[in-house]
């Protein structure tokens, strides 16, 4: 239970007093922060239209000139609701957090490289260190680079395929939850974290790609 | 409820605004009826200071005698008394961050402190109290212009939106030490989207491209229905039309000795003229520079197209962070439906012929790009005192926050780019048994490593509980409030009870030197008040003769011979009192001139009213 600052009602945690209308400093997962349901499909623009409406209500800029102990609840309360909005809006970020609400996470140190992109890793690195070797001002550099930019198009497409898989993934966790039986929910846990360490990877090789070629932009 | 009002603390200039009427209005000087006032504090080898564009009139520079001679006049620091201009590019920096360049332009204290120090006569300044000088000056001269004894006390002060952590409180700092409560920092380019934004930009994505003096800032942001939610920022806290100026010195300077180039007469002097010729090179094609030094003549032609060759590089720079944004927020250049213009650096054709190239669409530039930052702090000042219906600013934090981890590696806890107030809670333990303490290091940067990152402040949690390595839980939270602004606690998270945190910032003020400014601040005060308000009735008296002056010129013969002699004799009475000290007789001759003049000013009115209506001149009158 949390007391409202304002007018002293305890109540439920929740954002904002459902008396007075002024914000409460409350634990509350990201779901609860935007009065969403807990499911893993999200409509982006109805997530939008609430984080304004929510952000209009209890932003600080609402309650400059109130007492401190309002002013801080404001400032807390917007500080959850906008990490919140941060969360669920983008897939990856939204996946990993399902993961912390079930108890789960990532194995950190997760240096190994997913079976089905080891063999895309191994060409991409060969790629940048020719790239690298080769001299700045030369036919054969200009053909490397233009293969990395080629290249760098066939990840971003691998990237996007990966997070179409993730959005299947938090289908089957929907129509499935609450109330999902162990082995689904033990298939479902060991996909999702297979998916994500794919999207980590993906994403740190993209950046390796992009970084590359500025450089070689720059030299 | 008192008005809050907005101000923007430029580099270049400083101006105050609020709204009436329901639009932002800057508040001009009643004097002198400028909305600009020049960032520029001199102060003399006494501690007087001056601010504004009579202290540039004191910066070290030569002059030409009437017999032909060249002086040298002005403070050139130190000792001398200092004049100090573009203070902001000192906000929050450390002894040890200041330029080459920057140290040969003043004198500086001690510099392995946390703060750089000018020093003038026998006292040391921060930069703070410089800029608090120059909040001052706005204060005092918005007072005197405004209606019933209106007092500004509460007001938001724009800051760069690549601003970091130090910068902001530096700036925070100074409104406390002029006395004014800051109730918010808001970033300059969100600023003039709002400015813009109250009736001519009704949805879309905007670019705000902001190039001013010593800064330069690039915002995009979403607007719907009222929401201005910034996607992303990017900036240089160290690039502006001061450094084209510079170019400009350097290329007139060229192959003169090092000992002429160094002299702060000599260099303020060429500055000056070489900032002439960049603003008269955007409207004319080519001007002359001429320069008289004491044994050299400088003469020089200059012409659009080579200035704009020694600016392309600076501006090449600010393309590069547009496209940085852009990237961050996920956008392209196509997709951007106006391009807002801001700071008086957008004044060069070259800057809006380069945008409009990349945007593919001519800037926006219908608001004075001089006064749309402080006019958007008008309406943001508007929105906190709830005025403004359902308008909302959602602001980012411009670089990422994180600690220092083993090995030195920089561990981001909050990205650039996070919708602010924003908060993040990390747990700690500690890695050896007993361990009583736990030290946490917090950055700000975009770097991999600790050491390529600005260092924000150091802390000790703790005392810890005695226990075996591991065993003991604390949540720490770092929490960026709707000024950029980091503020940090902790809690046991087993038994609940808050920690007590001391930051110490790595840069920047402590709690205790603001309190010590502020009290010395007090005891100057009384004494600066006493001559502020005789400054002040000097200059209403000032004021009422000079205009009964013109109006017996021009309507004098709306005045009998009885009548006149009356005026004349407290005229009289009014022109020596004003030359002297006693500020109550000041005030009392400017009331009762005021009376006996008003059946005058009434018949003036009547008078021109009369000629209004039948459409004539008083040329055509008389």
């Amino acid at each position: 239970m949390v007391e409202c600052l304002s007018c002293g009602r305890r109540q439920e945690p929740r954002l904002i007093c459902a008396d007075c209308g002024t914000p409460l400093s409350a634990a509350l997962d990201s779901f609860a922060a935007l009065g969403f349901p807990r499911k893993l499909s999200i409509d982006l623009a109805a997530l939008e239209r609430s984080y304004h409406e929510l952000s209009r209500k209890i932003h600080p800029d609402r309650f400059a000139s109130r007492e401190v102990a309002i002013r801080d609840a404001s400032l807390r309360a917007t500080a959850l609701l906008t990490r919140s909005y941060r969360t669920l809006r983008d897939p990856t970020l939204r996946g990993l957090y399902w993961l912390e609400l079930i108890g789960e996470k990532l194995a950190e140190n997760n240096k190994r490289v997913p079976t089905e992109l080891a063999e895309l890793v191994f060409e991409v690195q060969e790629q940048l260190a020719g790239m690298q070797d080769a001299p700045g001002d030369s036919d054969a550099a200009r053909e490397l680079a233009s293969d990395v930019v080629k290249r760098r198009g066939e990840l971003q497409a691998t990237m996007d395929e990966t997070v179409a898989e993730l959005e299947r993934n938090f289908i089957q966790w929907d129509q499935r939850s609450p109330g999902i039986a162990e082995n689904d929910r033990a298939k479902l846990t060991t996909e999702l974290k297979a998916i994500l360490s794919k999207i980590a990877y993906l994403r740190t090789l993209i950046r390796d790609v992009d970084r590359a070629l500025e450089n070689s932009k720059a030299a | 409820m008192a008005r809050i009002f907005g101000i923007d603390l430029g580099t270049t200039n400083s101006l105050i605004a609020a709204m009436e009427n329901g639009a932002p209005r800057v508040i001009a000087s009643r004097e002198t009826g400028e909305a600009l006032l020049p960032s520029v504090v001199a102060i003399a080898p006494d501690g007087t200071v001056t601010v504004g564009e009579r202290a540039i009139e004191m910066e070290p520079h030569l002059t030409h005698e009437r017999d032909g001679k060249i002086s040298a006049v002005g403070y050139p620091g130190g000792e001398y008394g200092a004049v100090i201009r573009s203070v902001k590019r000192y906000m929050g920096l450390g002894g040890d961050e200041l330029a080459p360049e920057d140290r040969a332009r003043y004198t500086f204290a001690d510099l392995s402190g946390p703060v750089v120090r000018f020093q003038i006569g026998k006292r040391v300044f921060t930069p703070s109290q410089i800029s608090a000088e120059i909040l001052r000056a706005l204060k005092d001269s918005a007072e005197r212009a405004l209606a019933d004894g209106e007092k500004v006390e509460r007001v938001v002060i724009t800051v760069p939106a690549y601003f970091n952590d130090g910068q902001r409180q530096a700036t925070k700092d100074a409104g406390r030490l002029a006395g004014l409560e800051v109730v918010r920092l808001v970033n300059e380019p969100t600023a003039a989207s709002l400015a813009y934004g109250l009736n001519k930009l009704a949805t879309g994505n905007v670019a705000v491209y902001d190039f001013g003096g010593g800064t330069f800032d690039i915002s995009i942001l979403s607007i719907k229905e009222g929401i201005f939610e910034v996607l992303a920022t990017n900036g240089d806290t160290h690039l502006g039309g001061d450094d084209i100026d510079r170019a400009i010195v350097e290329w007139l300077l060229n192959g003169l000795p090092e000992t002429v180039k160094l002299d702060r007469h000599v260099w303020n002097s060429v500055r000056m003229a070489a900032e002439d010729a960049k603003k008269r090179l955007s409207d004319f094609a080519e001007t002359e520079i001429v320069i008289e030094l004491p044994r050299h003549t400088i003469r020089k032609h200059l012409t659009r197209d080579s200035l704009e060759q020694m600016a392309e590089p600076l501006i090449a720079r600010t393309l590069k962070r547009c496209e940085l944004a852009l990237a961050d927020a996920k956008l392209k250049a196509g997709d951007i439906e106006a391009i807002v213009m801001v700071g008086g650096s957008t004044r060069m054709p070259l800057v809006r012929r380069q945008l409009a190239t990349m945007f593919h669409r001519e800037p926006l530039c219908s608001i004075n790009p001089d006064q749309v930052v402080a006019l958007g702090a008008a309406v943001q000042a508007s929105v906190l005192m709830g005025n403004q219906g359902d308008m909302l600013l959602l602001d980012v934090v411009p670089l990422s926050l994180g600690i220092e981890t083993m090995g030195g590696v920089m561990e981001r806890l909050i990205h650039r780019n996070t919708t602010i107030p924003t908060s993040v809670t990390e747990g700690f333990t500690t890695a050896v048994d007993n361990q009583t303490h736990v030290d946490i290091h917090v950055l700000q940067g975009e770097r991999e490593l600790a050491k390529d990152c600005r260092s924000l402040a150091r802390f000790k949690l703790g005392p810890i509980q005695a226990q075996p390595a591991g065993v003991p839980r604390i949540e720490v939270t770092f929490l960026i409030d709707a000024n950029g602004i980091l503020n940090v606690n902790a809690r046991d998270e087993r038994t609940g009870r808050e920690h007590s945190v001391d930051v110490k910032p790595s840069y920047g003020l402590t709690d205790e030197e603001i309190e010590r400014m502020l009290e010395e601040a007090i005891d100057l005060g009384e004494q600066d008040l006493e001559e502020r308000l005789l400054i002040s009735s000097r200059n209403d008296a000032e004021q009422i003769l000079g205009a009964l002056g013109k109006q017996l010129g021009e309507y004098g013969a709306l005045v009998d011979a009885d009548e006149r002699a009356r005026m004349d004799e407290v005229a009289e009475r009014l022109e020596a009192a004003r030359r002297g000290t006693d500020r109550e007789l000041i005030a009392k001759l400017v009331e009762g001139l005021n009376e006996i003049t008003t059946p005058f000013a009434e018949r003036i009115m009547d008078a021109a009213i009369k000629l209004a209506l039948e459409k004539k001149s008083v040329a055509e009158l008389s």
